[in-house]
């Protein structure tokens, strides 16, 4: 028996707060053209240094730098379009990126499990992001799905078997951040056909989309760019991410950390334009700050978090959308840090109209998923939903007859307007649960039962059988081929 | 002589607004001043205090002396309000630590008035007592992100005089400006200007410089409480900031719409601060109101719902009655300290107050609704604080932080470790917060285990001036005879 997938509750601020002055954005803008234009950026990839030449940009085959000239940039930028549709096995999950409204992914690519039988700790596997795919399909805070862990049972097509058990498993738009390479996105242009049925479908409605990461400083993975050439070719969204390190690999000044990001991203943009003019893209700035005794990438430093928002208004600045970073923490498990981490940023993301967000559920700098981590990141993402969507101030709201009924010393309890309002108004369901012992349950043994609950109760609509096979029969094919 | 020697502090670090934006439009914010004079004018306030009445009458005002009800014009409630100072200086022991409430800076406190502790030696809960409202005060006095103290527990083991104490041992050990919220009655309110007087120097440094400042709870729907009150005249009188602050509840206290209770807790704090106006033209005043959730379940009250929104709507009220605002904050229904709900709840709050402009707010540091007190919480929502801090801040974009010329060095594939660049930035860029402090072996040190071994070190070692031999001596002899008279009022 299938269960239903609630509507998605994406937020949708009734503010807007400018990040960055008129100034600043030209300024950070210019920096960005400069480096491009005079250092430029290192591309191991012969299919896109050749792209770069045949538009006029500098290319040094022996070291693998292409320079971008600034009106290339414009020229190739001038593409990008700033609103589209990321589609969803279902209709109505489909994400109409169009500047009102912000739409969070789990995390992913994690490489552990709390394994949610045993609460042992191992390996992540294939089983777990089917596991993680039926969790995030149930909660509506969830707009999209990252397959959360690496599905590491499967070594030479994990990518390919994380969008099989996530296609599986929820009805949701699924964004990948591990296809890599020609033959692997070409599979997987394949498994969005099956399921968006047929080319204009799947160029409408695109249920599939890939993040790369770019290598900092300045630097672009082959791989990752050959196969965001072939989704773009495909019409299938590609989002680029920076993660400069300030201190180690970017400047430890953070302005200089977001100009060496920004260049990273943009230049990857300007290729997939130069390419394929029009293709949908998005921006993702996610720098750390290096932790100077360790060495090690601290996402949730007192000033990190601002420079997520930072890049959100860079995206909209270079006229993309934008995958900000929420909910990444450093904690090892769920408690204060997580909570703290998780609460602290995503309020301004959404207020800055950041149009995506990744992600709940992984601990431990993502790499750790905790079936629970991802309900109470949920109750955080409503806090921020209720807060950032405006008070209500229509005459049923002020209430005014009902106050002078009362008057002073009264009570509102049996009021009708109470009656009929108490009821709406929006409580936690992780805190203030009461104990059967007394007093209150402790929050993150409620998330824990919900999510077990989830997983033994929630079941999606299924995939046709017939789509489910062409899934088998195109992930037997890339099995073969890849090994 | 002092055997032991005085410690320096960190500057306070307020909150800077250097991100723009109004969340309520000028519509709903006139739409909810219109409530408020409807209210006003219509269903009225009860003030149970003859002097306020006596006030309220000679001014013209509707007053019903039977039910005490006050009724107030709109044309009355704007005349009043016309004196009251937009932006006053809330004076410190150390005039270095003045706090001089302005547009764009947002001041902090300690949350205050808790009712147990947990003791840092047993870990058991034990009724607050005296002694940690001076060990707080010292913690809290080597904060930057504490502007100013309320006491934060009640000094139970000192009764009726309690108010009176936690001044003293909140005076004894911070040089910051210090704020009761208990101070109630007249008696209470005429012996706490005198204390203030000696921290001050003199009646007119008082009013100058006022070394303390109270808040005065309103009681909701609709009225005010008699003690309240009236100790609030007297210091209004003296020059001594008086705030009030309302705490509807939707549910109980409260229409179940947000903006109904908003109304109403805007009502009952205008109508306070009117009385000051009237009774001391030009008092400083602010306005404060921390709304609440009945339990539907349990009828229990609740700070944090899911839509607690609403952290700035109080401040931006505030603002378009041109009063200074004491924006509400913190407070956690957790009961126990360091839990995900701990951080969970408050995470947002700096942040909110501060972007919709509080020139002050509260509080940091307790846990319970506002409690219970576990010393090292202070240090927890201490980085909640400086997280909501930097999030405002505008990012620094200059030739020497964009470092073109640095990239250039290190070009494609590169790294940046061994710039001069980096070494003179490195320590600057990463502001470490209780999350990331690490133990000899490099590994990070439990956030709560950190916060606890911190509120140590600083009770070791942070030492802040004593007052004055004479100024100690003055302020235990006007304890000793409010006690007395307190007593004697008690058995009349």
């Amino acid at each position: 028996m299938t269960s239903p997938t609630s509507p998605l509750q994406p937020i949708v601020p009734a503010y807007h707060v400018e990040i960055l002055n008129a100034g600043q954005r030209a300024d950070l803008k210019a920096a960005t053209l400069r480096i491009l234009d005079e250092v430029g950026v290192h591309c191991p990839s012969d299919e896109a240094r050749e792209i770069y030449a045949e538009h006029g940009c500098r290319v040094n085959q022996k070291t693998q730098i292409v320079q971008i000239p600034p009106e290339v940039v414009a020229e190739a930028m001038s593409h990008a379009p700033r609103f589209y549709t990321m589609g969803a096995r279902l209709p109505e999950f489909d994400l109409k990126l169009d500047g009102t409204a912000l739409y969070c992914a789990t995390d992913g690519c994690g490489i552990e499990t709390i394994d949610p039988v045993t609460r042992q700790r191992r390996k992540s596997t294939k089983e777990d992001v089917g596991l993680g795919a039926r969790l995030a399909d149930c909660l509506p805070e969830i707009g999209f799905y990252w397959p959360i862990v690496s599905a590491q049972d499967h070594p030479k097509s994990a990518p390919l078997h994380e969008l099989e058990a996530s296609y599986n498993n929820t009805v949701k738009h699924i964004q990948s951040e591990t296809v890599m390479g020609r033959q692997t996105a070409r599979y997987a242009v394949e498994m969005a056909n099956v399921i968006a049925g047929d080319e204009a479908s799947r160029r409408a409605r695109p249920p599939l989309s890939l993040l790369v990461c770019c290598i900092a400083p300045l630097a672009q993975d082959r791989e990752g760019m050959e196969s965001a050439l072939a989704f773009a070719e495909a019409g299938l969204p590609v989002g680029f991410m920076s993660m400069a390190n300030a201190g180690s690999t970017g400047p430890a000044t953070l302005g200089g950390t977001v100009v060496a990001g920004d260049a990273e991203i943009v230049s990857a943009m300007v290729l997939i334009q130069l390419a394929h003019p029009q293709a949908p893209t998005f921006y993702s700035l996610m720098p750390g700050i290096m932790q100077p005794r360790s060495g090690g990438f601290q996402t949730s430093a007192w000033e990190g978090t601002l420079l997520y928002a930072v890049g959100v208004d860079l995206a909209h600045n270079w006229g993309v959308p934008a995958l900000a970073g929420v909910f990444g923490t450093d904690a090892l498990t769920p408690g204060w840090e997580s909570a703290a981490d998780a609460a602290s940023s995503l309020l301004l993301l959404a207020m800055a109209g950041a149009e995506t967000g990744s992600g709940l559920g992984l601990l431990e700098s993502c790499r750790l998923f905790y079936p629970e981590a991802m309900i109470l990141d949920a109750d955080i993402y409503q806090r921020v939903r209720y807060e950032a969507a405006g008070l209500d101030t229509s005459p049923q709201a002020l209430a005014l007859e009902v106050i002078a009924d009362i008057g002073p010393r009264g009570n509102f309890l049996k009021h009708a307007h109470t009656r009929i309002h108490l009821r709406q108004r929006a409580f936690s369901s992780l805190t203030g649960q009461l104990a059967s012992t007394g007093g209150f349950r402790d929050p993150v043994e409620v998330a824990r039962q919900k999510a077990e609950w989830i997983l033994a109760n929630h079941h999606p609509e299924e995939l046709d059988s017939a789509r489910r096979a062409e899934l088998s029969k195109i992930i037997s094919a890339a099995d073969k081929e890849l090994d | 002589m002092n055997a032991v020697a005085t410690s320096t502090r960190p500057q306070i670090e307020p909150l800077k607004r250097e991100l723009q934006l109004e969340f309520l439009t000028q519509g709903q914010l006139d739409q909810l001043q219109q409530a408020t004079l409807e209210i006003l004018e219509n269903v009225g306030v009860r003030f149970p205090s003859e002097k306020a009445l006596a006030v309220f009458a000679e001014h013209g005002v509707e007053v019903n002396w039977e039910t005490q009800v006050v009724k107030l014009r709109p044309d009355q409630v704007k005349q009043a309000l016309a004196s009251v100072p937009r932006y006053f200086t809330l004076g410190a022991r150390d005039p270095s630590f003045d706090l001089q409430l302005q547009k764009g800076l947002t001041f902090f406190t300690t949350d205050g008035c808790g009712v147990e502790t947990v003791d840092l030696g047993t870990g058991q809960k034990r009724p607050s007592r005296k002694e940690d409202v001076g060990m707080m005060a010292r913690i809290a006095d080597t904060l930057s992100a504490v502007a100013f103290y309320w006491p934060m527990v009640s000094a139970q083991d000192y009764g009726v005089s309690a108010p009176l104490h936690e001044m003293d041992a909140s005076w004894n050990n911070t040089i910051k400006h210090v704020q009761s919220e208990t101070i109630m009655g007249e008696i209470p309110a005429r012996y706490a200007v005198e204390m203030g007087i000696v921290l001050a120097g003199s009646r007119e440094e008082l009013r100058r410089r006022p070394p303390f400042s109270l808040v005065v709870c309103t009681i909701a729907p609709l009225v005010q409480d008699k003690e309240g009150i009236e100790g609030a005249l007297v210091l209004a009188k003296a020059g001594v900031p008086v705030g009030f602050l309302a705490m509807p509840t939707l549910g109980t206290t409260a229409p179940a719409t947000l903006a109904g209770a908003l109304a109403v807790g805007d009502a009952e704090i205008i109508s306070a601060c009117m009385l000051m106006q009237l009774a001391a033209p030009g008092a400083p005043v602010f306005h404060s109101m921390m709304q609440a959730w009945a339990d539907p379940r349990t009828g229990g009250y609740v700070s944090y719902p899911l839509d607690s929104c609403g952290r700035y709507a109080p401040v931006e009220m505030a603002h378009h009655w041109n009063i200074p605002s004491l924006g509400g904050a913190y407070g956690t229904d957790s009961k126990i300290t360091g839990t995900w709900q701990a951080a969970a709840e408050p995470a947002m709050d700096a942040f909110m107050v501060g972007l919709a402009g509080a020139e002050i707010a509260t509080g940091i540091g307790l846990a319970r609704t506002y409690t219970l007190l576990y010393p090292e919480q202070i240090i927890l929502d201490e980085d909640l604080y400086h997280r909501g801090r930097y999030l405002m801040r505008q990012m620094e974009i200059s030739p020497e932080t964009l470092a073109i010329d640095v990239i250039r060095a290190v070009g494609p594939g590169g790294h940046f470790l061994a710039q001069k660049h980096t070494r003179q930035h490195m320590r600057e860029s990463l502001k470490r917060g209780v999350t990331h402090q690490l133990n000899d072996l490099n590994e990070y040190i439990d956030p709560r285990e950190y916060a606890r071994q911190r509120v140590k070190w600083i009770l070791e070692n942070h030492h802040p001036e004593p007052l004055e031999l004479a100024q100690q001596q003055e302020l235990t002899r006007l304890l000793a005879a409010a006690e007395r008279e307190m007593e004697e009022n008690k058995e009349l």
